[in-house]
């Protein structure tokens, strides 16, 4: 994988939606008082749960079959994807609305789905607009910050049938047009979790478009996928990690709507899902959660690290890989599929810490990068290339006679410049710095 | 008790809300929800499904009126959870303005799925 620059047009779009995000969010921790106390605080009670994730999910599981929900516990990506496939195929669906779920980009969900007959469709506008174009996310709160009114236009066009002009405003409204019948037509809606309460069996779920209500109302069965270390022990708690994610986040002090759902519909109640299934999954996570890189689970995905990191900004989301991106994704993306697998995401930082600065639950991004780095080494993951030339190098400069054969020669025709096979290619996107004419030992 | 309501009227405002005092408006078409709670740091408004209270009611129609009883407001999210305690409905919703969206390049549009016009009533006791 190679990080390249975005074009410009990109570039404008990820600078302009980063930095609104960010103003947002630099006014809301102002407002918001003691800050630094409520990260604290956050950061106490994630690691809470990841220190422990076993019993809290325990209590969790036991809550949510007292309210009438089902627990489905999966270990891997494929397991989650087929008992949705099963809950779908049980209830005799043939379509299913989608609120946003991150959890279900990385499980890759849809896919799986469709192979059993079930239409899918995205209902957050940025999804939707992604799932019509046949793309993925390039930012995990604002996932369609790279497309243009323009774009958007057309995608949402060739669903009507007719042109539609290139508006926010009327474009929202088709999109709500069209959005509406899948609705109130869907079998199931499927959701992602933002939280879920161990006291209480509550599913957290935040929306500023109303999507994540529509779809746990009007389906008559609700999927809910948590991620197995989203829990929080209390409601005390929720209200901690609430207060953060929106600020983090939008800069909002709340979400628009922050929705508890506890269990399926109750007697008497005229809507909502008859069944609920809350799909939990591992895949991966107890594994970090019991290693070296634990504090990575504490993450509640703001996106708040996404638009500080200058990295990010420069390369966009679509250079980490189809679904996590920014700081948390060059952390969690290893971790999750394999540090072998992707060696290049731990060097996309220039570890300025930024990332750790913003994170609201003080997960130490930089330094997992950097603990990640080590390991690529020591494990002997990193290239044969590379240890070769950095050994090389090693070899040279720890040695006085040797050290200044080599200072003397590099001052000879900019060997940089020169360099053959991959090192062309590397010199060739580099303004290389003019080297002094004599050397600073020689200067006596 | 007067704090809450001026902090809750303002921070409604903010988020959105146009702020009623004591009469209820007149809209063909809005859905009406009573309030279980009403939550002044954040000027949200909290519905609870019920018998009484579809969930889609405030999300269906394009204009939504919640009525709010003055002595039903909270301090903060801390004091709503304490206030709901043990007793959670089948879906707790805290709802805090208009339905928005940014999701098409970073214009903020509201109504996307949800009502685009929002009203809370605050009832005296």
């Amino acid at each position: 994988m190679s990080f390249r620059v975005l074009d410009e047009r990109r570039l404008a779009a990820t600078d302009a939606a980063t930095l609104r995000l960010l103003a947002g969010r630099t006014g809301a921790w102002a407002a918001a008082g003691d800050a630094e106390a409520l990260r604290e605080r956050a950061h106490e009670i994630r690691m809470g749960v990841v220190d422990d994730i076993e019993s809290h999910l325990d209590r969790f599981v036991a809550a949510v079959e007292a309210a009438g929900g089902r627990v489905h516990r999966c270990a891997s990506a494929a397991d989650a994807r087929a008992a949705v496939a099963r809950i779908c195929v049980d209830a005799g669906a043939r379509l299913a609305a989608k609120s946003k779920s991150m959890l279900s980009e990385e499980i890759g969900l849809n896919a799986a789905l469709e192979a059993v007959g079930v239409d899918v469709v995205e209902t957050d506008l940025g999804e939707y607009i992604l799932q019509l174009a046949g793309e993925h996310p390039v930012h995990i709160i604002t996932p369609a910050i790279e497309k243009t009114v323009e774009d958007v236009a057309s995608l949402l066009s060739a669903v009507d049938g007719v042109p539609l002009e290139p508006r926010a405003e009327a474009l929202a409204q088709a999109a709500r047009r069209q959005l509406r019948q899948v609705f109130e037509r869907a079998d199931v809606g499927i959701t992602g979790a933002n939280f879920a309460v161990c006291e209480s069996g509550s599913i957290c779920l935040v929306t500023n478009e109303g999507n994540g209500g529509l779809v746990t109302s009007l389906p008559r069965v609700h999927v809910a996928l948590l991620g197995m270390e989203r829990l929080v022990p209390t409601l005390d708690d929720l209200a901690v990690l609430l207060q953060l994610l929106a600020r983090s986040g939008t800069g909002q002090t709340l979400t628009t709507y922050t929705r508890l759902i506890t269990g399926p519909r109750r007697a008497g109640e005229v809507d909502g899902p008859e069944e609920l299934h809350v799909v939990v999954v591992d895949n991966g996570r107890s594994r970090i959660g019991s290693g070296p890189y634990r504090e990575m689970l504490a993450c509640i995905r703001c996106g708040a690290c996404l638009n500080v990191c200058p990295v990010y900004r420069k390369a966009g989301g679509g250079a980490y890989g189809p679904v996590y991106s920014g700081p948390m994704g060059a952390v969690l993306v290893p971790l999750l599929q394999g540090l072998e697998r992707e060696r290049a995401l731990p060097h996309a930082s220039s570890l300025c810490g930024a990332c750790t600065a913003a994170c609201p639950v003080k997960i130490p991004l930089h330094e997992l990068l950097l603990e990640l780095r080590r390991d690529l080494v020591e494990h002997g993951v990193a290239s044969r290339g590379e240890r070769i030339a950095f050994g090389l190098w090693s070899l040279l400069w720890s040695r006085p006679f040797l050290y200044r054969v080599s200072t003397s020669l590099a001052r000879r025709g900019r060997p940089l410049g020169a360099l053959a096979g991959p090192g062309r290619a590397w010199a060739a996107g580099r303004e290389l710095p003019e080297l002094a004419g004599r050397r600073f030992r020689d200067r006596r | 008790m007067s704090d809450l309501v001026e902090t809750f009227a303002q921070n409604a405002a903010a988020a959105g809300f146009v702020v009623h005092r004591g009469v209820a408006p007149a809209i063909a078409g809005a859905g009406v929800s009573r309030a279980l709670y009403g939550v002044a740091s954040t000027g949200s408004v909290v519905l609870g499904a019920s018998p009484d209270e579809p969930r889609s009611r405030h999300l269906l129609p394009e204009v939504h009126v919640a009525l709010l009883r003055e002595d039903a407001l909270v301090a903060d999210l801390a004091a709503l959870f304490r206030a709901v305690g043990g007793a959670l409905p089948s879906a707790l919703a805290i709802v805090t303005g208009p339905s928005r969206s940014a999701d098409i390049e970073q214009r903020l549009v509201v109504g996307v799925h949800g009502p685009r016009e929002v009203h809370v009533v605050l009832e005296p006791r």
